[in-house]
């Protein structure tokens, strides 16, 4: 920075020592790099990272991210842990362990998503961010990018450890990381559809409202009753749509996308599905596509300023 | 209308006009928010004035690259708003009125995070939010959390992220709105030290003619989407106003000598005195007028006061004027 307006130092005291004296500090204009949108979408992403973490903020906000992550990480911790003292016993496969990690996952993101774009709405800071050298695009896509990092910790890092935890307590760790890297891509993979799907489908409902309670209810509660409802209706129902049903259900999907990724049993409602794999990633690529066009749509001129 | 205007008094007046708009047209639906706004704005303090609906919002959203035109174009310090919007909010800053801070953020992490929204790296940033907030007011308190702070410290703090990027130009949406008597002076101080010192040209959009009177040395008047007056106000000053004469001698026939020459006189009301005359001064010359014609009629002119027009008058007499014409041309 330089070319400073109004360099105004007080009048130094001639005797004083050089930590005893004042001044104003002016005014200095800024001639260093602008780095335009780039830097405004980096911004925004690690802002909105942060705040839905809690950090620099009150230590309240931090409790809720921090057990969630306890509640992950510490049984997978043990899990391997175990397996690695007692050898006979049987570790979770990546579909068994995606499967009991569902439900954390989707509270994880109802805590965490809204958090993100709620506040903007509610305080009115949206004609602040819009007036910066973003466009509503941009906007757009850093929260979802930040929402998909964020649940990524929760779906991929968790997966990564159960992966390296396998290999770690295999007979020969170097040969085994060798002989299963395959199924680290797939982890990864899954993982990260898992974070793309819920993510965008958790920043569409919060973009619907101005009250995070509002939305953490919305998420938690209508994806288990959404969810439910579809196992109920393709297993009691007898026509042939119902197979169509577990689009309905997320974790049925990602139930499909792990059997088919990982060569394992499918589950019942897999089974009564009986789609290809193909479907289930389409399925993931349109609510991404369409999540991500939708809230767009909420953040048009029309429907925020 | 375009207007241009004599600017010499202005610290920057040197320089490529702030905004430039050439036959801005928006509508919405069949309500015409802004029709054919041909303006050029030099680096000022302008006061953007008009009534509720007037196109004022519009035209800020528009000059920020956030609303396309319907027709014509615009570009501010240098930038087409329409092909470079990103560009023109790199380097201008915006104020809102609308109550719209996070609270429950430290003032200078917002600060900081607004600096990096404009492009600044964030060393630069947090460097750029704690210089920026010490020169609003605000170095002890800016890392305490803004959901404890006052209209007048918020608004404050609106003030420093408009201006932490180092804009060429910011708008000011009423600054002063909700603020006590006091705290607006302060509002109104800071605004005019971010004009004169640190060279930061300002469009103060406002419902108070008085605020335009105290910053501004420009003003753009808006009335139903149409553009009314742009001028300097202290061109007004000089050649707009009335002088209030107090002679000895015969009061008809002084102001009978002056309305054969074409000059409005009318006599004084209670408030100043009925043994005065008001004249309306358009002209240098009726200066001259008045002391001939006291030579010439023996009377001895007592007393010569000039009271000039207010913000208020130009602005009622502008706008009924623009309403009178189009009230005639339908």
């Amino acid at each position: 920075m330089s070319d400073t307006t109004s360099p105004i130092p007080a009048a130094p005291n001639e005797g004083a020592s050089r930590y005893g004296e004042v001044f104003d500090r002016g005014y200095a204009h800024y001639d260093g790099p602008r780095e335009g949108r780039r830097r405004a979408i980096v911004s925004l992403f690690g802002y909105s990272i942060k705040r839905a973490l809690g950090i620099r903020k009150s230590w309240t906000a931090k409790i809720l991210p921090a057990l969630l992550y306890f509640s992950a990480f510490i049984p997978l911790i043990v899990m391997i842990g175990i397996s690695a003292l007692i050898p006979q016993a049987e570790v979770a496969s990546y579909p068994e362990y995606f499967q009991a990690i569902a439900l954390l996952e989707v509270i994880f993101v109802a805590i965490i998503v809204p958090e993100m774009l709620v506040p903007d709405r509610r305080e009115r800071t949206l004609p602040l961010y819009f007036a910066r050298a973003i466009t509503r695009f941009d906007y757009v896509f850093a929260k979802i990018a930040a929402a998909t990092v964020l649940t990524m910790t929760m779906s991929v890092i968790p997966a990564i450890i159960l992966w390296l935890g396998r290999q770690l307590t295999a007979d020969s760790p170097a040969s085994a990381m060798r002989d299963n890297i395959d199924d680290l891509a797939r982890v990864i993979l899954l993982g990260t559809i898992i974070a793309l799907t819920l993510g965008t489908i958790s920043l569409v409902i919060s973009s619907l409202t101005d009250r995070k309670g509002v939305a953490i209810a919305v998420i938690v509660i209508g994806g288990l009753v959404f969810g439910g409802l579809a196992e109920l209706a393709m297993a009691e129902l007898g026509q042939d749509w119902r197979r169509y049903m577990i689009f309905v259900a997320p974790g049925q999907v990602y139930a499909a996308i792990a059997s088919s990724l990982f060569n394992s049993e499918p589950g019942r409602y897999v089974q009564i599905a009986d789609l290809p794999a193909l479907a289930y990633y389409a399925w993931s690529a349109v609510v991404v596509i369409g999540g991500s066009l939708f809230v767009r749509w909420r953040y048009s001129p029309r429907n925020a300023s | 209308m375009h207007v241009t205007q004599d600017a010499g008094s202005m610290p920057h007046a040197d320089e490529q006009p702030a905004i430039d708009v050439r036959g801005l047209r928006k509508s919405f639906g069949s309500f015409v928010a802004l029709d054919d706004i041909r303006l050029t704005v030099p680096r000022a303090a302008v006061g953007l004035l008009g009534a509720n609906g007037a196109g004022k919002t519009t035209l800020i959203r528009t000059l920020l690259g956030l609303i396309s035109p319907d027709s014509g174009s615009a570009s501010v310090v240098g930038f087409d708003t329409r092909a470079e919007g990103t560009k023109v909010r790199e380097f201008v800053g915006y104020m809102p009125e609308a109550e719209g801070l996070p609270t429950n953020t430290t003032a200078a992490d917002f600060v900081g995070h607004m600096a990096e929204m404009s492009g600044l790296p964030p060393r630069a940033a947090r460097q750029r939010a704690a210089d920026v907030l010490y020169q609003v007011g605000l170095a002890e308190e800016r890392y305490r959390l803004i959901k404890g702070f006052s209209t007048g410290m918020r608004q404050r703090v609106k003030l420093a992220q408009a201006i932490v990027h180092d804009p060429k130009l910011i708008f000011l949406d009423e600054p002063t709105s909700g603020m006590d008597p006091e705290g607006r002076e302060e509002m109104l101080e800071l605004i005019e030290r971010v004009y004169r010192q640190l060279g930061i040209a300002v469009v103060v959009s406002t419902h108070i003619l008085e605020d335009v009177e105290k910053v501004c040395n420009y003003v753009v008047i808006l009335d139903g989407g149409r553009l009314v007056a742009a001028q300097t106000l202290g061109g007004l000053d000089v050649i707009g106003g009335e002088a209030i004469v107090h002679i000895d001698g015969d009061q008809d026939a002084f102001q009978r000598g002056l309305e054969s020459q074409g000059v409005t006189v009318r006599p004084a009301d209670l408030e100043m005195g009925f043994e005065e005359l008001v004249v309306e001064v358009n002209d240098e010359a009726v200066y001259d007028l008045i002391r001939d014609l006291a030579v010439e009629q023996g009377a001895s002119l007592r007393s010569l006061r000039t009271r000039s027009r207010s913000l208020e008058d130009i602005y009622l007499g502008t706008v009924g004027e623009m309403r009178e014409e189009v009230r005639h041309r339908v």
